[in-house]
Order: structure tokens, then sequence, then C-alpha cells
């Protein structure tokens, strides 16, 4: 087939793209095909050497305080329920009127060699803190849920853009053409803004970010509904292969619609491969348990955390997992300890298994939310409660695994948490640096569509040097 | 709107007192070096003071010998380009250092050379003044006039003149008489490159392709026969009257519709956060299908979408014909702050105004001058501020007699039924609540209140999904989703019905001035500027000098006349260019929404610009325009031609229409075609959005909104509400139906000027796995059993259903032991009926205990749900049938159009 679907690439006359989940399904066409400036893309392969060649980002949806998980602010406890009062025209309610100030529930301790704070809610990732590269300096520009993701995935705050998972098998394809090259492993509950977190925006279908569902269907539809087997439907389709070639036989040299007879093979394929990759059955017990698998608090996310690791080792290039919800606006002590419990004994799981695989040195790993929150809270119904309101201009997040500058902490926040203070970078830097990490520049990662060549940082952006090692 | 054109005066008085011949290097740096530095350089390296990149300043001559960060004085060796790393990192052979950074951004040859040879006559820098002397005299392009730039160096540009092409008059070439013009020019291209034309479709070919393109849905059987009669009788006048009777039946409407709606984004919902209904939007959906249905010349179909509120606010459809205005996502919630959220919706209407009526993506002047196109900033907020007195409303306006005021009852009903079931459920736990919350004080702050984890998280949930219902009620009353013309008044969260205020319109709030926000910023506010549209095509086009009224005057109805004046270069082209590429697959010009220097140019100018003219004169007519496109030989041509070697030698981009391109059926044709061969398919024609069953996987998945979790997506409960056409099925920005997200149908977020089409494996797993297509099939094999009396005859039936023929020998010997096989399988297999239940429990994350809880939702729509004709209500030979039927759907012929 691939014979006859670069012929078609080469004289793309209708806006016609051929693949199949993964870049396999005609990728030698695929190159030329993007070459093509009417379609307006180029294809890289890496710009730049580098140590990282997939990425797990854990997504921490609804804005994990900084405050009560790296980033202690004793100051905090001193200014306990001061209250005050803020006002200003770019200020939104959430943030002005009367105020006060809320110190974190949580005790914290320098953990590791390193010596890197940490609460002592994660009972599990202090042990791991020598890998991590944590950063203070982040911002991003909107209080609101769906703008901040939109802005945290695709870096642009209104949505329709390129997920950074789209974006990173743009740049590098995909390992397995059976796969899919983006996964995300979502909440039962999808985020706000839904599936265009994933999104493949402009970008050929192909690159969409792929949801595995926690629950039904994996991939929807990928078995026989009821009443067929697989030789019904093997059957069925033998009859179809036979009758499309009865037509393909009279429009020779027409590669799409040869194309769309492979893609039927290849989703019978897929049907045997994707329960493989998703039974953690072959497991060991003990991974398991160092995943938390089993244990009802920590077995969610412990799920997706074991299937990142399964899916990264069968060549996918970017897993994005889905943990929360962190928008604690008024018990931290209670939500935010049942969420770091939650997320903790997985996370370290997934750390120590991918360096015991000697994965961890070309596996970068993130861990961030669409925003922090702030040291203080506003009064609700008259009463003051221990939360905390979102925070654009400060949030805690962290790296780990190929090739950034473990066992630091790079930036500052101001003595409360409200604000970063030094080596302040708008999140297009964290983008910039993140498909550097993966060697790919965001400068060169362009595709010409709606009269400009977009990218993912959207005006361009730096590496943050200092998180690299 | 004024256009000065002092600065051009100025430019040439200065002009004809230059004295001294300029050098080589001089003339070099002048036309080539200085703006190429502007364009590429000084975004970073001079622009702004403060933040330059690497300490390397170019902004004077002294500034670049001193070099900077990286490279000292080798950064301009005068007299030695070759050597001199302003020239050398041009060249990209220095890793890390390529200039500029961005590799869309790279200089060409020329360019670079041009920096060389300026750097080898010793690199003279001369002053602005003798900048625009040199320019004057010596430049190649063209300057336009534009309304004024944030710099001169933009102001002061030059232009490629085939760049320029959207905005100059029509140029209206002669056809002879008798020639269908379509033909007469694409035939003389042909002609020029010595390719010869393919021949005509055949017969069913052209059916097929002239009714899914005038109607998105297949010919029925007896249309196929009886237009091959015709054809082989008069091949002219069959095809002239096929594509007039499927003009004239009200699925050409709702088929134009749906491709307008692309352009516009409709939705029916908000967006973002909350995803709030917009209850009303679908009476602008069927303003638009009536439009076309009744052939509404398009200079009025544009003037009302964009000005209808004022052109007479006592006419419920030119009310309704604003909902244009509001179609993209938006959302004021508590959190929003409003002058961002204003001007967010400001930003979005000027650049869809722009690209849908003028193919010009507004977006790329909001920062900057435009980079390529003759599109100042300020032109940009000009545009903006004939917005900045349109406000919203979601107005009175009585229904019509021609609208579709049919399943209100069965809406109001459902929204009722879960209306009262919230309010009972939250009565209920309010008094738990109530009950055992412990009273919380000082410290005591932490959570620990007595409720279970899920108590307080489920009473905003309960309250959240009863004020979205209660807003959903509006579905089914007499309102417009719509604007009117007055002071701004802040809003603080809209989660219901916007009221007009009635008389206070001018009174309460204030008259937004409109100014240029540096930054794009809306606390940035610099120059103020007055309402007005796209200087260069005033300019270039000779258009008449239009006034744009300032203050409380008509400023939207000010700008639809000039889109729609006859002497705009863009409006006719970008409409004909839509239409053309609508029956042929891409547009004369290649980027129906981008007709700027960036986008691609007309391949056949003279007949883009032909057909935009013969399109006014014709009273703008989008029926009589279809009638030329689709009776030319040029359309009706076969898509097989019968020397594809001379074909791929002579036209490699398949530009010249020498073969029709073939295509693949649209998400919404899929849909509609398999319910239309099945005899499922209901025509009624508008009214509320239907909701059709969708993969139940994700109609039952939790969705997040702000504060909570929305309802579960119900399908009507009758099939002939869900099976509707696709146009009609309700399009939540927040929800999208996986089926027509996966055959390409475009987010509704951003204005689609043409559908793509990807072929990909979940494809392949919908068509062949999914309950729904096997329902379609098991529908399709008892139609056709009840209406043929032997298997021949049954198989031949579906595949004229389907294909529009009959099976050939093989296909039928093939089918008959297909269909035996299944048979003999489906015999004595039992199928239990899906049993629907009424409620669903669903189990999500309280936010504010950070733990999971579980809650119960009633499915009022399943009480009477209906399903569609499923195998288990069929007997063993329908069954065998089905797989057949099935397989028939999956065919390549069944998704290609030849």
């Amino acid at each position: 087939m691939k014979s006859h679907s670069s012929h078609l690439f080469a004289t793309p006359a209708r806006r016609d793209f051929l693949y199949g989940m993964g870049a396999g399904l005609g990728s030698v066409a695929l190159t030329s095909m993007l070459k093509d400036t009417a379609f307006g893309g180029t294809l890289k392969t890496v710009h730049h050497p580098a140590k990282a060649k997939r990425c797990i980002f854990l997504m921490m949806e609804g804005g994990p305080s900084h405050i009560d998980t790296f980033d202690p602010k004793p100051e905090l406890t001193k200014r306990h329920l001061q209250r005050f009062k803020r006002s200003g025209e770019a200020e939104s309610a959430m943030s002005s009127g009367d105020r006060y100030f809320v110190k974190s529930p949580f005790d914290f301790i320098k953990a590791g060699k390193s010596g890197a704070d940490i609460c002592t809610e994660w009972e599990h990732l202090k042990n791991q803190v020598d890998d991590i590269c944590f950063f203070r300096g982040a911002q991003v520009e909107s209080v609101n849920h769906p703008t901040a993701c939109y802005q945290l995935n695709t870096g642009n705050r209104f949505g329709g853009d390129p997920g950074i998972g789209s974006w990173v098998t743009y740049g590098l394809g995909t390992g397995n053409e059976n796969l899919p090259g983006f996964v995300v492993l979502p909440r039962a509950s999808y985020p706000q803004g839904g599936a265009a977190n994933w999104s493949n925006g402009y970008l050929p279908a192909e690159f969409q970010g792929t949801p595995l569902r926690p629950e039904g269907s994996p991939i929807l539809d990928l078995s026989p509904p009821v009443g067929v087997s697989r030789d019904r439907q093997r059957k069925n389709l033998d009859l179809l292969g036979k009758l499309n070639q009865d037509h393909l036989a009279a429009r020779e040299g027409r590669g799409e619609l040869n194309a769309r007879m492979s893609s039927y093979e290849l989703a019978y394929r897929m049907q045997m491969e994707v329960p493989g990759v998703l039974d953690l059955d072959g497991e060991d017990k003990k991974t398991l348990e160092s995943y938390g698998i089993g244990d009802t608090k920590t077995d969610a996310f412990g799920r997706k955390c074991l299937l990142a690791r399964r899916l990264v080792e069968k060549g996918v290039r970017f897993v994005q997992a889905y943990a929360g919800n962190w928008d604690s606006h008024d018990y931290i002590q209670r939500a935010h300890g049942s969420l770091i419990k939650a997320v903790d004994k997985p996370i370290a799981g997934l750390l120590k298994d991918l360096k015991e695989r000697g994965m961890l040195d070309d596996t970068l790993v993130v861990w961030c939310g669409e925003f922090g929150r702030t040291p203080d809270n506003g009064l609700r119904g008259g009463g003051q409660s221990y939360g905390r309101d979102h925070n654009a201009k400060a949030m805690g997040m962290w790296f780990a695994g190929g090739g950034v500058n473990a066992g630091h902490t790079i930036g500052a926040t101001d003595e409360i948490g409200g604000e970063a203070v030094e080596n302040v970078h708008h999140i297009r830097d964290v983008h910039v640096t993140l498909l550097h990490l993966l060697g790919l520049d965001d400068n060169r990662l362009s595709y010409y569509h709606a009269g400009r060549h977009k990218q993912l940082s959207q005006f361009g952006g730096s590496v943050i040097d200092d998180l690299i090692a | 709107m004024k256009i000065t054109f002092t600065l051009l005066i100025l430019v040439l008085l200065v002009g004809s007192l230059c004295a001294e011949e300029p050098s080589e290097g001089e003339k070099l740096f002048a036309l080539e070096v200085k703006p190429l530095f502007a364009e590429k350089c000084n975004a970073c390296h001079g622009d702004e003071p403060d933040k330059i990149k690497g300490e390397f300043d170019m902004r004077t001559r002294e500034a670049i010998l001193k070099g900077g960060d990286y490279f000292a004085e080798d950064v301009l060796i005068a007299g030695k380009g070759e050597e001199s790393f302003l020239y050398v990192l041009t060249t990209r052979t220095e890793e890390d250092y390529e200039m500029p950074p961005k590799e869309a951004d790279q200089l060409t040859e020329a360019q670079r050379w041009s920096i060389r040879d300026w750097i080898n006559e010793g690199a003279p820098w001369v002053d602005d003044e003798r900048v625009a002397l040199i320019q004057e005299q010596y430049a190649e392009g063209e300057q336009v006039v534009t309304s004024k730039a944030l710099s001169d160096d933009w102001q002061n540009r030059r232009y490629e003149t085939e760049k320029l092409w959207a905005y100059r008059p029509l140029k209206v070439a002669e056809v002879p008489e008798g020639e269908n013009p379509v033909d007469y020019f694409i035939s003389r291209k042909l002609k020029e490159a010595g390719l010869e034309a393919a021949p005509a479709a055949n017969a069913l070919e052209l059916a097929r392709r002239i009714s899914f393109g005038l109607t998105g849905l297949p010919p029925k059987p007896k249309q196929v026969e009886d237009f091959k009669a015709a054809y082989s009788a008069d091949q002219n006048q069959a095809v002239k009257e096929l594509a007039a009777a499927l003009m004239a039946t009200p699925q050409y409407g709702e088929h134009f519709g749906r491709q307008w709606l692309d352009v516009t984004r409709y939705a029916d919902t908000a967006g973002f956060a909350n995803d709030y209904t917009r209850p009303n939007a679908w009476r602008y959906r069927d303003y638009v299908v009536r439009s076309f249905n009744e052939d509404k010349p398009y200079n009025a179909f544009v003037k009302e979408q964009i000005a209808g509120d004022e052109m007479d606010e006592s006419d419920p459809e030119k009310l309704v014909a604003t909902g244009f205005l509001r179609m993209g996502p938006w959302e004021q919630t508590g959190m929003s702050v409003f002058r961002e959220t204003r001007q967010q919706w400001l930003d979005d209407v000027t650049d869809a105004t722009g690209q849908v009526f003028l193919a010009h993506a507004m977006q790329c002047a909001k920062c900057h001058d435009h980079k390529f196109d003759p599109l100042p900033t300020r032109d940009y907020y000009s545009m903006m501020a004939v917005f900045s007195t349109t406000q919203f409303a979601d107005r009175e306006a009585p229904f019509l007699e021609k609208e579709n005021k049919g399943w209100f009852n069965e809406s109001d009903q459902w929204v009722k039924a879960k209306l009262a079931s919230y309010q009972q459920q939250h009565k209920a736990l309010q008094a738990k609540v109530n009950n055992q919350k412990k009273k919380e004080s000082g410290d005591a702050k932490v959570g620990d209140n007595g409720l279970d984890p899920g108590d307080e998280a489920s009473l905003g949930r309960m309250k959240k999904n009863i004020s979205r219902h209660q807003w959903e009620l509006d579905r089914t009353r007499p309102i417009a989703f719509s604007v009117y013309t007055g002071n701004t008044i802040e809003m603080k969260n809209v989660s219901n019905r916007i009221n007009h205020p009635g008389e206070g319109i001018w009174k309460k709030g204030e008259l937004e001035q409109a100014a240029i926000l540096a930054g794009g910023n809306a606390f940035s506010p610099t120059d103020p500027v007055s309402p007005g549209a796209l200087s260069a095509a005033d300019s270039l086009g000779a258009m008449d000098e239009l006034s744009f009224p300032d203050g409380k005057g008509k400023r939207r109805l000010a700008l639809a006349e000039w889109i729609v004046s006859e002497k705009n270069p863009l409006t006719a082209r970008v409409l004909v260019n839509r239409i053309w590429a609508w029956h042929f697959g891409k547009g004369i010009a290649g980027n129906p929404n981008n007709f700027g220097g960036t986008g691609a140019p007309p391949t056949h100018p003279e007949l883009l610009d032909y057909l935009a003219n013969w399109f006014m004169e014709n009273d703008w007519s989008i029926k009589r325009l279809n009638e030329m496109i689709v009776t030319s030989d040029a359309y009706r041509r076969s898509s097989k031609h019968p020397q594809p070697e001379a074909l791929a030698e002579k036209d490699p981009k398949q530009a010249l229409y020498a073969a029709f391109l073939p295509r693949r059926l649209t998400a919404e044709e899929f849909r509609d075609a398999m319910l239309a061969t099945s005899g499922e398919l209901s025509y009624q024609v508008g009214g509320i959005p239907a909701r059709p069953d969708v993969n139940v996987e994700v109609a039952f998945q939790p969705r997040q909104i702000m504060g909570g979790t929305a309802s579960v997506y119900e399908p009507d409960p009758l099939p002939q509400q869900r099976n509707r056409r696709s146009i009609y099925a309700e399009k939540m920005r927040g929800l999208r139906d996986p089926f027509y997200e996966t055959f390409n149908q475009p987010g509704p977020d951003n204005s689609c000027e043409l559908r793509e089409t990807s072929t990909v494996a979940p494809q392949a797993l919908t068509l062949f796995n999914s309950e729904e297509i096997l329902e379609r099939a098991t529908a399709l094999a008892n139609r056709v059993l009840k209406e043929t009396n032997n298997q021949e005859k049954a198989i031949h039936r579906a595949f004229h259903l389907s294909l529009g023929r009959r099976a050939t020998e093989g296909e039928l010997a093939a089918s008959l032991a297909h269909w035996k096989e299944a048979i003999d399988e489906e015999s004595g297999k039992e199928y239990v009926e899906k049993v629907f239940q009424t409620e669903i429990k669903r189990t999500v994350m309280a936010e504010k205990t950070g733990e999971p809880y579980d809650f119960i939702e009633i499915m009022p729509a399943f009480e009477i749900y209906q399903p569609d004709l499923t195998p288990g209500k069929v007997d063993a030979e329908t069954r065998g049938l089905a797989h057949l039927c099935l397989v028939l759907f999956n065919l390549n012929e069944f998704a290609y159009l030849d």
C-alpha cells in the first residue's frame, strides 16, 4: 500500500490525510505529504540530541496547592487568619474583597540528599526527591479551570489548538504502529473543557490524543457488538475486502481507497493488541503492590501509572494521566490530604519502576496542575474555611527523568507563595523546555495554519536552562 | 472612516527633492536590508530596548558593530560579508545560533545575499529620510495606502503585486455567447497545458455526485433510474432538471446550511467551564437553512447576520439572524473579569467577521501590524469598534409561521421531569445537611463537619443542574439569541437568559470607547479608534468612501453595507470561492478563509472574477450560481482520467480540473446516508435540537462543569425524534459525538473553511463494531425483505438503495453465499432484549473533600424510550442479511463519491 499512498501524498488533491492509529500506516508517505506547503507542515525527527525519548505527564487537574505540597511558607503560619481587603480592575471575584490568610495544615521536611522541601503527607515520594527537579517559577494567564487547562495542555487559553502530546507525536512519531502515539488516561469524569484538552487541533487527526477510558471499553467500539462473534466479524471483513477489491480494480492509483482498506485490517489487529497492553495480570505482585494497586485509596491512579509505563514501553510517545480534582477551596487538610494519598504511592512506584528498568534515563516525567493556589481565602457565606482559591501567578511543578536537573529546586515564590519571584517563566517557556528535553525545538516544530506558522508556545519562548542537567 | 493620503503625498514631495545619487550599498540598505531587519530581527533586537536578546542591538550601525553577548567585532566586518556573523548566522549553519530562530522565518537566499553584499559594500547606513527617498525612486513592489500603521517601516513597506490580487477591483473578461463561463475559463487553461479533459462521468456517478453535492443525501433508486433515462435523452437538460429538482427540496437548504454553519461555528452550547446551553441558537440554524432554501440574495443574508436588529428590530427573523454574532464560545462566570470576557468576545467577533465574509484572519493584526498583508493593527481595532456598542440579549421574537414548533411539549416535559427530580433530591439532601451538619467555627474549619464526603458537593451539583435545566426551558419559548445596540453594562455571572434592558440601552452602563490595545491587553488602551473596515480594500479596490457612524449610530449596519457594496473587492469573490469549494472540494483560491498573501492565490483568477461579477449581477443568487457550476462540463467530468500519466505530469497538483476529484462523505453525510438507505431517516425540517443515540459510554460518562457534574446525556425517546438529519443533532462543545468527530467534523470553536478527510482506524471500529451501525444495517435488511419477495431481489434492492445500482453477478453470488451462511449461524441464536435503565448511578470526586461519592440520577427519557430496530426483534433471515448490509455501509463505494 505504501507505493499507492505515496503517490497520493505526492499530489494531494483534496484535504486528505491517511493514517492508522500510529504514524506507521504509510509513514513513508507521511513525510512527503507534510512537506507539501499546501498542507503547511514540516515533519522533523529530533532537532538536537536529547536524553528523553518519551514523556509521562501526570496532570493534577483542578490546581494543586504548591503551598501544601512542595513549597512551604512558614510566614503564613504567622499570618494565619489575618484579614485584609484586595481590589483592582483586573482582579476576579475570587481574588478580591475580604480575604484572610491560611497556613498550611501540613508539616514539611527536607528530604533526600538534596534536602528538597516536601510535606510529610508524601510518605513515598519523599524517598524519590533526589530524582526530581522542582520548579517554582511558572505562571499561567488564567484563573479559570478550562482556560488554564487549555493553556497548560495546548498553549492556547481558548482551546482548539493541538495538545502537547500531539506536537510531540507530530515531531517524533510513534514507536508502535498498532497503538496511538499520544494516549490520555483520563478520570472517569472528563475535565472541564472536555476532550479539547487532548485535541489534535489543526494538526491532522493522526495526532489526536486517544483516551483509554478507565471504565467500560477502553477505546470506543473496540470489540464487535453483542451477538457478533469474532469469526463472523472476520467473515464480514473478508467480504468487505473482496467487494472493495473489485471496486478498486476499476480505480487504479486511488491510494485513499487502498489506505481505507488497510485501516480495517489495522483496526482488526488493534482489537487483538490493545486488550493485552491494558491487561495488568501479567505484572508480578510486587510491582502491583508498589504502585498501590489493590488498595482502594491508590488503586485508580496506581493503574494509570502502571499503564503509563506499559504504554511507553510499547512505543507510545506521550502518555498523560489525570488525577484530581485538586480544586480545594474549602478544606485543604482533608481534600489535599486524601488526594496526595491517592497519588503518592503510585507516583513513587512509577519513578522506582522506571529507574529499576533503566527507563528513567530516557523517560521524562512531568507533574503539574493548571495553576497553583492562593495563600489566602475568601469568606464563604460569611465564614472562614481553610482552603485556597486559584492562583495563576504561582504554582508548583516538577520534572524527573531524561535530562532534567534532578536534585534541585529551581525558582522561588514570595514569602507567602502568592507570586513567583525568582526564575519566573510564562508557561510557554515550560512548553519550550519540555519539547527541548525531548529533542524538539519549539521554533522548528511548527505547522502552517490559518495564515501563519503555529507552534506550541504560540509566539515562541525560551528554554529554562536551570531545569536541564 | 477617512483614509489619509497625506503620508503618500509627503513621500512624493520628498521624493522629488532627491538629489545625490545613492551608492549600491545605500540602495541595498534602503531597499533590502533595513526592511529585512524590521521584519525579521528587530522584534528581539531593538523594538523593545529593555528586552534586547543576547545584548545585541540592531537599531543603529554603531550598535551592530559593537556586537552582543555571543559575537563581538566579528558580527559585522565591513567589506567582508562572508566572514561577518550577521550574514553567517542567517545561513543556519551555526548550530544553536540559527537566525532568525524560527525556521518558518528563515531568510531566502536572495535575502541572505543582500545582507552579505551590503556588508561587502561597506555596510553603509543612511537615515530614515534618505531611506524613504531611495525607496521611492528604486523600490520594486507596491505600496498600499492603509489607515495608519504602528510603525513607519510597516507603513512604507512594499508588497509583491501578485499578493494583492484580492483587494483589486474585479477584472471581468468577455465570455463568448452561449458558452458556460466555467468551461470557457477552465478549457483555456487546459489547452494551454496541452492536457485533455476526462470524458463525462456516467449517469450513476453524476446522480450520486449531484445528489450528495446539493442535498447531502444519496439519490433514491427511482431518482437514479429516472435520471439515467433522461440523461440518455438529453444530458444537459437532465442535469439541469435534476439540479433544479434537488434545489427545490428542503434538504438542499439543510445541506448548504450545514456547510455555512461550519464557517460560522454553530453550536448549541457556550463552551468553557459551564458549557451552558444556548437554548435558542437553533432558530439561527433554521434561519440559515431557510435562507438557502428561499435563495435569499447573499447580500441580504450578510446584512441580516451582521445587523439584522439595526435593520428592523420588529422583525423576528432579523433578530434571529444576528445569532451569528454570538456563535463563538463565550462565558461569564462569577469568577471571570467582565472586561476580559467582553474583550474576548470583541476579538472573537472581529476575527470571525473577517474570516467569514472577507477571508481575512483579523487576529493576525491584533498585537502588531499584519506581518504579510496590508492590514494595520489600527484596522483591526477600527473593525472591533464597529462592535463596541453591540450587546448581548436574548430578545423576545415571536415564532414565525414557517418555524418548526414540533416536539415542544415533549421537550418541556422532559426538562420538567429532570427539574422535579433534582428539586426533590435537593430538598431531601438539604434536610439531611440541616440536621447533621456540625457548626463550623473558628479553627474547626478543616472539613470534618458530620456530613458524608459528597453531601455538600451533591447539593452544589443539584443546584447547578436545576439552574441549567431551568434555562433549557427557553428552548421552546419565542426568544431570539440576539443582540442590540447600546451602552456596555457590566455583567457578573451569566447563568440565565440575558434580558434586553428596555429603555435603558443608553442610560445604564457606559458608551464603550474603542482603542488600540497594547499587546492586545484589555487593560492597556492606547490610541482611541473609530469604527471602520479594511483600509486596503478601500484604497486598492477603489471603493467609494463610506462613512461609519460613531457614538450611538448603527455601526454594524454601516459595516454590513460596506461588506456588501458591489465595489467591495472581497465579498463576492469570497462567497463564490466558498460555493466552488463546496462543489469541487477545493477553492479556486485554495484557502477560502484567507485571501491574504499567505493564502493560496487563485488558480483561475479570471474565472473567479467573472463568477463574482456574474453572481452580483444575478441578484447574489446562490441557486443560480449552483446551477451554472453543476451544469458545467468541468463539474460533470469523470473522476477517472484516461491518461493518468499525462495528468500527473502536466497537472501534478490537479489544479486544472481535467478530471473530477473524488471525495469521501462527510461525517454528517455518512450518518444521514445510512439512515436514508435504511428508511429510518425522518425528514422533518428545523426545530429544537434533536438528541440522537450517541455511543452509550460517551453519553453516560460524567462530565465536569464548574461546581459539579453536568446532567447525563439522554437521547430523545422516539426514533422519529432521534433519526433526523445530522444538522439537527444538538451540538455540544463539551460533549462531542464521537462518531462525527472521528469522521473529521471540525470542532465548533474555530471557523472551518473546508472539511478535511483523514483515514484512521477508529473510523473502521465505529462503522464495523458499533451498535448504532448494526441497527442501521438491521433496519436496511428488514426494509429490503419487506419490499421484495425473493433473496436475489432483496440483494439487488439492498445494493440499489445503498449504492444506486444493482449487484453484479459476482457480487450477487458472494452476497447470497454470505447471507446463507449468516442465516445458519443466526438460526437458533437467542437475543436478550436490552433493558433500558431509567436511572444511573455515577461516581465522581467531591472537590471539597477530595473523596469520591456516588449519586443517582434519573433519566426520564428512558421511561418512554423506544429503541430502533435491534437484531433481537427480527428473524434469523433478517439478521443474516443485516451482516451483508453492514458490509455495504462499510464499502469504499458507499463512502466515496466518484
